[in-house]
């Protein structure tokens, strides 16, 4: 057997969880998990629009393991949101109310992460059910050389060893 | 892509299997190394890779693939 792992985004004070393993994240200017139009990034005429944050973690949803360590993301290494966006991703413990995100100190380019060089969300061991490991907080900025509409999609990894 | 069972005797000696290749590894770790590619897509699918672990070799396979390596590499 092995462990059904899911990818859930967290929303409000509460931290609704909404699984998003196979669904899109549509990063906006509104906290919640809805793939939608309303409140998108604005092109900017100086500096750049930040979005809110999206709180991402790994839930064990169920299934048989013993226990589940490494828990690692990581991106293809190539922007290709388009120019003038930028997505960036840190490692957070503790869940608070996703917010609009207002300066990238503490981030890190999410493109950097890669597969040779992931983002570490926790070394474990985890046992049972729910969420494990930090958060994986992502955020997006949109520049004044962006183009209009919406962006190609981009992939997420997300790693861990089980046994 | 199926995920590995890995089994363990009173030894301590480890089996993996993919249901079609069988791998066994006296002493040492064994362990999955799971991966969901394209979290965030609708195109998102699961990758398991057995890997066997000893003296500080690594032997990671997946399907009919192996790699023998020192590192510690990502699907």
């Amino acid at each position: 057997m092995a462990a059904t792992v899911q990818l859930v985004e967290k929303n409000g004070a509460g931290g609704t969880q909404t699984d998003k393993t196979s669904g899109n994240i549509r990063f906006k200017n509104a906290d919640n998990s809805t793939v939608d139009t309303s409140n998108p990034m604005v092109k900017p005429g100086a500096g750049v629009d930040y979005s809110f944050e999206k709180w991402l973690r790994m839930n064990v949803s169920g299934g048989t393991y013993t226990e589940i360590t490494n828990v690692k993301v990581y991106m293809d290494g190539a922007n290709g949101l388009g120019t003038g966006v930028t997505l960036y991703a840190k490692a957070v413990t503790a869940y608070a109310t996703p917010a609009e995100a207002t300066a990238t100190a503490g981030y890190a380019d999410a493109f950097t992460y890669t597969s040779g060089s992931p983002l570490t969300l926790g070394a474990g061991p985890y046992t049972s059910t729910g969420e494990k490991a930090d958060h994986c907080v992502m955020m997006l900025t949109v520049g004044t050389t962006a183009s209009g509409g919406i962006t190609p999609s981009e992939v997420l990894t997300l790693s861990w060893d089980e046994i | 892509m199926p995920v590995h069972e890995i089994t363990t005797d009173a030894e301590g000696n480890h089996v993996g299997t993919d249901g079609d290749i069988t791998v066994s590894l006296v002493g040492g770790r064994m362990f999955k190394r799971r991966v969901i590619k394209g979290v965030g897509t609708e195109g998102a699918q699961e990758v398991c890779w057995l890997v066997c672990e000893l003296d500080g070799v690594r032997v990671y396979q997946s399907g009919r693939n192996v790699i023998v390596s020192r590192a510690d590499i990502n699907p």
